[in-house]
Protein backbone atom coordinates (compact mmCIF):
# COMPACT_ATOMS: atom_id res chain seq x y z
CA UNK A 1 0.00 0.00 0.00
CA UNK A 2 1.86 2.94 -1.31
CA UNK A 3 0.36 6.18 -0.76
CA UNK A 4 -0.13 7.42 -4.27
CA UNK A 5 -2.43 3.75 -4.25
CA UNK A 6 -3.96 4.96 -0.83
CA UNK A 7 -4.76 8.41 -2.66
CA UNK A 8 -6.55 7.07 -5.48
CA UNK A 9 -8.53 4.60 -3.36
CA UNK A 10 -9.54 7.73 -1.36
CA UNK A 11 -10.25 9.21 -4.26
CA UNK A 12 -12.51 6.39 -5.87
CA UNK A 13 -14.10 6.16 -2.64
CA UNK A 14 -15.46 10.26 -3.26
CA UNK A 15 -16.12 9.43 -6.69
CA UNK A 16 -18.28 6.58 -6.96
CA UNK A 17 -20.10 7.20 -3.40
CA UNK A 18 -20.92 10.60 -4.71
CA UNK A 19 -22.03 8.67 -7.87
CA UNK A 20 -24.27 5.72 -5.53
CA UNK A 21 -25.25 9.40 -3.74
CA UNK A 22 -26.65 10.91 -7.17
CA UNK A 23 -27.94 7.58 -8.24
CA UNK A 24 -29.81 7.09 -4.19
CA UNK A 25 -31.12 10.82 -3.57
CA UNK A 26 -34.61 12.18 -4.74
CA UNK A 27 -33.22 15.52 -4.16
CA UNK A 28 -32.46 17.10 -7.67
CA UNK A 29 -30.27 19.39 -4.91
CA UNK A 30 -28.90 17.29 -3.37
CA UNK A 31 -27.80 14.82 -6.35
CA UNK A 32 -26.67 18.55 -8.02
CA UNK A 33 -23.84 18.50 -4.99
CA UNK A 34 -23.08 15.04 -4.84
CA UNK A 35 -22.51 16.07 -8.73
CA UNK A 36 -20.15 18.31 -8.07
CA UNK A 37 -17.83 16.24 -5.78
CA UNK A 38 -18.54 13.49 -8.08
CA UNK A 39 -16.38 15.94 -10.65
CA UNK A 40 -14.17 17.05 -7.89
CA UNK A 41 -12.86 13.24 -6.97
CA UNK A 42 -12.72 12.98 -11.28
CA UNK A 43 -10.61 15.68 -11.37
CA UNK A 44 -8.36 13.80 -9.18
CA UNK A 45 -8.24 10.72 -10.72
CA UNK A 46 -7.03 12.26 -13.94
CA UNK A 47 -4.07 13.64 -11.77
CA UNK A 48 -3.28 10.21 -10.72
CA UNK A 49 -3.02 9.74 -14.45
CA UNK A 50 -0.62 11.87 -14.99
CA UNK A 51 -2.95 14.42 -17.14
CA UNK A 52 -2.75 17.35 -14.98
CA UNK A 53 -4.19 19.36 -18.31
CA UNK A 54 -7.43 17.23 -18.06
CA UNK A 55 -8.04 17.88 -14.45
CA UNK A 56 -7.93 21.48 -14.45
CA UNK A 57 -9.63 21.58 -18.08
CA UNK A 58 -12.47 19.01 -16.28
CA UNK A 59 -12.90 21.19 -13.03
CA UNK A 60 -12.97 24.26 -15.24
CA UNK A 61 -15.87 23.18 -17.70
CA UNK A 62 -17.74 20.68 -15.48
CA UNK A 63 -17.87 22.85 -12.22
CA UNK A 64 -18.11 25.77 -13.35
CA UNK A 65 -19.90 25.08 -16.55
CA UNK A 66 -22.01 22.35 -16.93
CA UNK A 67 -22.96 22.26 -13.11
CA UNK A 68 -24.05 26.02 -13.38
CA UNK A 69 -26.14 25.33 -16.13
CA UNK A 70 -27.99 22.49 -14.30
CA UNK A 71 -28.38 24.63 -11.73
CA UNK A 72 -30.14 27.33 -14.10
CA UNK A 73 -31.87 24.58 -15.37
CA UNK A 74 -33.19 23.23 -12.00
CA UNK A 75 -34.01 26.48 -11.46
CA UNK A 76 -36.05 27.64 -14.19
CA UNK A 77 -37.76 23.60 -14.32
CA UNK A 78 -39.03 23.82 -10.55
CA UNK A 79 -42.29 22.29 -10.13
CA UNK A 80 -44.44 23.79 -7.40
CA UNK A 81 -47.04 21.86 -4.95
CA UNK A 82 -44.94 18.66 -4.87
CA UNK A 83 -43.58 16.60 -2.01
CA UNK A 84 -41.52 18.54 0.18
CA UNK A 85 -42.66 22.26 1.31
CA UNK A 86 -39.38 23.60 1.91
CA UNK A 87 -37.08 25.78 0.05
CA UNK A 88 -34.53 23.07 -1.17
CA UNK A 89 -36.59 20.47 -1.34
CA UNK A 90 -37.07 19.42 -4.77
CA UNK A 91 -38.10 16.36 -4.94
CA UNK A 92 -38.81 14.05 -7.96
CA UNK A 93 -40.36 10.90 -8.56
CA UNK A 94 -38.79 7.75 -10.18
CA UNK A 95 -39.47 4.58 -11.22
CA UNK A 96 -39.29 1.61 -8.86
CA UNK A 97 -35.86 0.87 -7.78
CA UNK A 98 -35.82 -2.92 -7.92
CA UNK A 99 -34.77 -3.23 -11.66
CA UNK A 100 -33.24 -0.41 -12.82
CA UNK A 101 -30.49 -1.14 -9.64
CA UNK A 102 -30.40 -4.61 -10.64
CA UNK A 103 -29.49 -3.81 -14.28
CA UNK A 104 -26.81 -1.64 -13.22
CA UNK A 105 -25.14 -4.15 -10.85
CA UNK A 106 -25.13 -6.44 -14.06
CA UNK A 107 -23.60 -3.83 -15.89
CA UNK A 108 -20.95 -3.43 -13.23
CA UNK A 109 -20.27 -6.79 -12.93
CA UNK A 110 -20.17 -7.65 -16.17
CA UNK A 111 -17.83 -5.16 -17.14
CA UNK A 112 -15.68 -5.79 -13.92
CA UNK A 113 -15.59 -9.17 -14.91
CA UNK A 114 -14.33 -8.75 -18.54
CA UNK A 115 -11.83 -6.56 -17.97
CA UNK A 116 -10.12 -8.74 -15.12
CA UNK A 117 -9.73 -11.38 -17.90
CA UNK A 118 -7.66 -8.70 -19.99
CA UNK A 119 -3.99 -8.66 -19.73
CA UNK A 120 -2.75 -5.38 -18.70
CA UNK A 121 0.64 -6.32 -17.83
CA UNK A 122 3.70 -5.06 -19.62
CA UNK A 123 1.89 -1.12 -19.83
CA UNK A 124 4.31 1.40 -18.62
CA UNK A 125 4.19 5.04 -17.91
CA UNK A 126 5.46 6.97 -20.84
CA UNK A 127 6.01 10.36 -19.61
CA UNK A 128 5.39 11.12 -15.84
CA UNK A 129 5.61 14.59 -16.33
CA UNK A 130 3.66 17.69 -16.85
CA UNK A 131 1.62 17.56 -20.58
CA UNK A 132 0.55 21.32 -20.27
CA UNK A 133 3.03 22.35 -22.90
CA UNK A 134 2.83 18.91 -25.13
CA UNK A 135 -0.95 19.39 -25.64
CA UNK A 136 -0.33 23.47 -26.02
CA UNK A 137 1.89 23.04 -28.98
CA UNK A 138 0.01 19.67 -30.03
CA UNK A 139 -3.91 21.16 -30.34
CA UNK A 140 -1.85 24.34 -32.92
CA UNK A 141 -0.08 22.05 -34.92
CA UNK A 142 -1.15 18.67 -35.29
CA UNK A 143 -4.41 18.86 -34.01
CA UNK A 144 -5.38 22.14 -35.31
CA UNK A 145 -8.18 21.21 -37.63
CA UNK A 146 -10.15 19.50 -35.11
CA UNK A 147 -9.69 22.03 -32.18
CA UNK A 148 -11.29 24.79 -34.96
CA UNK A 149 -13.67 21.74 -35.59
CA UNK A 150 -14.80 21.65 -32.13
CA UNK A 151 -14.69 25.05 -31.60
CA UNK A 152 -17.11 25.77 -34.50
CA UNK A 153 -19.31 23.06 -33.13
CA UNK A 154 -19.43 24.80 -29.70
CA UNK A 155 -20.43 27.82 -31.69
CA UNK A 156 -23.28 26.23 -33.18
CA UNK A 157 -24.07 24.29 -29.96
CA UNK A 158 -24.25 27.51 -28.20
CA UNK A 159 -26.38 29.49 -31.04
CA UNK A 160 -28.65 25.89 -30.86
CA UNK A 161 -29.30 26.26 -27.21
CA UNK A 162 -30.18 30.22 -27.30
CA UNK A 163 -32.46 29.75 -30.03
CA UNK A 164 -34.46 26.51 -28.76
CA UNK A 165 -34.57 27.87 -25.41
CA UNK A 166 -36.11 31.13 -26.38
CA UNK A 167 -40.40 31.52 -26.19
CA UNK A 168 -41.54 30.68 -29.28
CA UNK A 169 -44.97 31.92 -30.05
CA UNK B 1 6.41 -1.09 -8.89
CA UNK B 2 4.75 1.53 -7.05
CA UNK B 3 2.43 2.89 -10.16
CA UNK B 4 -1.59 2.54 -9.79
CA UNK B 5 -2.14 -0.75 -11.89
CA UNK B 6 -4.42 0.34 -15.32
CA UNK B 7 -7.25 -2.18 -14.11
CA UNK B 8 -8.25 -0.14 -11.35
CA UNK B 9 -8.91 3.14 -13.20
CA UNK B 10 -10.85 0.64 -15.88
CA UNK B 11 -12.45 0.07 -12.37
CA UNK B 12 -13.48 2.69 -11.36
CA UNK B 13 -14.79 3.79 -14.65
CA UNK B 14 -16.96 0.95 -15.18
CA UNK B 15 -18.96 1.65 -11.54
CA UNK B 16 -19.45 4.86 -12.80
CA UNK B 17 -20.90 3.52 -16.08
CA UNK B 18 -22.98 1.22 -14.26
CA UNK B 19 -24.07 3.90 -11.70
CA UNK B 20 -24.92 6.41 -14.49
CA UNK B 21 -27.04 3.55 -16.57
CA UNK B 22 -28.98 3.10 -13.48
CA UNK B 23 -29.65 6.82 -13.21
CA UNK B 24 -30.35 7.09 -17.08
CA UNK B 25 -33.50 3.60 -16.19
CA UNK B 26 -34.58 5.02 -12.31
CA UNK B 27 -35.15 8.43 -12.65
CA UNK B 28 -38.13 10.04 -14.16
CA UNK B 29 -37.15 13.98 -13.92
CA UNK B 30 -35.10 14.63 -17.59
CA UNK B 31 -32.84 16.79 -15.20
CA UNK B 32 -31.75 13.55 -13.87
CA UNK B 33 -31.13 11.69 -16.60
CA UNK B 34 -28.78 14.42 -18.16
CA UNK B 35 -26.73 14.01 -14.85
CA UNK B 36 -26.75 10.00 -15.88
CA UNK B 37 -25.69 10.59 -19.35
CA UNK B 38 -22.24 12.71 -18.35
CA UNK B 39 -21.71 10.22 -15.69
CA UNK B 40 -21.61 7.92 -17.99
CA UNK B 41 -19.66 10.21 -20.72
CA UNK B 42 -17.18 10.72 -17.99
CA UNK B 43 -16.86 7.26 -17.39
CA UNK B 44 -15.66 6.36 -20.96
CA UNK B 45 -13.30 9.58 -20.45
CA UNK B 46 -11.77 8.28 -17.76
CA UNK B 47 -10.75 4.97 -19.84
CA UNK B 48 -9.07 7.12 -22.41
CA UNK B 49 -6.88 9.00 -19.80
CA UNK B 50 -6.10 6.05 -17.87
CA UNK B 51 -4.73 4.16 -21.51
CA UNK B 52 -2.99 7.56 -22.53
CA UNK B 53 -1.10 7.07 -19.64
CA UNK B 54 1.43 4.89 -21.32
CA UNK B 55 1.02 6.26 -24.57
CA UNK B 56 3.85 8.71 -25.73
CA UNK B 57 1.76 10.25 -28.13
CA UNK B 58 -0.84 11.29 -25.81
CA UNK B 59 -3.55 10.67 -28.28
CA UNK B 60 -6.16 9.53 -25.16
CA UNK B 61 -5.53 12.58 -23.02
CA UNK B 62 -6.14 14.72 -26.55
CA UNK B 63 -9.02 13.29 -27.55
CA UNK B 64 -10.80 13.17 -24.16
CA UNK B 65 -10.14 17.14 -24.71
CA UNK B 66 -12.42 16.86 -27.70
CA UNK B 67 -14.91 14.21 -25.61
CA UNK B 68 -15.13 17.08 -22.69
CA UNK B 69 -16.12 19.80 -25.53
CA UNK B 70 -18.69 17.54 -27.77
CA UNK B 71 -19.99 16.76 -23.45
CA UNK B 72 -20.83 20.34 -22.97
CA UNK B 73 -22.30 21.06 -26.04
CA UNK B 74 -24.89 18.36 -25.65
CA UNK B 75 -25.35 19.38 -22.28
CA UNK B 76 -25.95 23.03 -23.28
CA UNK B 77 -28.68 21.80 -26.05
CA UNK B 78 -30.45 19.25 -23.92
CA UNK B 79 -30.99 21.81 -20.84
CA UNK B 80 -32.13 23.86 -23.57
CA UNK B 81 -34.88 21.27 -24.89
CA UNK B 82 -35.73 20.33 -21.19
CA UNK B 83 -36.83 24.24 -20.70
CA UNK B 84 -38.86 23.95 -23.45
CA UNK B 85 -41.03 20.76 -22.60
CA UNK B 86 -41.21 22.57 -19.35
CA UNK B 87 -42.61 25.41 -21.51
CA UNK B 88 -45.05 23.25 -23.07
CA UNK B 89 -46.15 20.39 -20.35
CA UNK B 90 -45.45 22.94 -17.49
CA UNK B 91 -43.36 19.40 -15.79
CA UNK B 92 -40.30 17.33 -17.03
CA UNK B 93 -41.04 14.02 -16.23
CA UNK B 94 -40.31 11.70 -18.70
CA UNK B 95 -43.18 9.30 -18.20
CA UNK B 96 -45.89 11.90 -18.60
CA UNK B 97 -44.66 13.61 -21.78
CA UNK B 98 -47.54 12.67 -24.60
CA UNK B 99 -47.80 14.04 -28.10
CA UNK B 100 -51.07 16.94 -28.36
CA UNK B 101 -52.80 16.28 -31.52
Amino acid sequence: MTPLILSFLALVLITCGSALVMLWTKHILHAALAMFMTMLGLAGLYVLAYADVMAVSHLVIYVGGVLILILFGIMLTNQKGRGGQEKNELVTEESSRAWPLFIGLLVFSGLVFILSRGNFGGIEIADPNSKLGFVGVSLLTEYALPFELVGIYLLIALIGATYIAKQHE
Amino acid sequence: MNEIPVVLFLWAGACLFATGFSMLLLKRNAIFVLMGIELMLNAANLNLIAFSRSDAANRGLLLGIFVLVVGVCEMAVALALVIQAYRQFQHIDLDRFKSRN
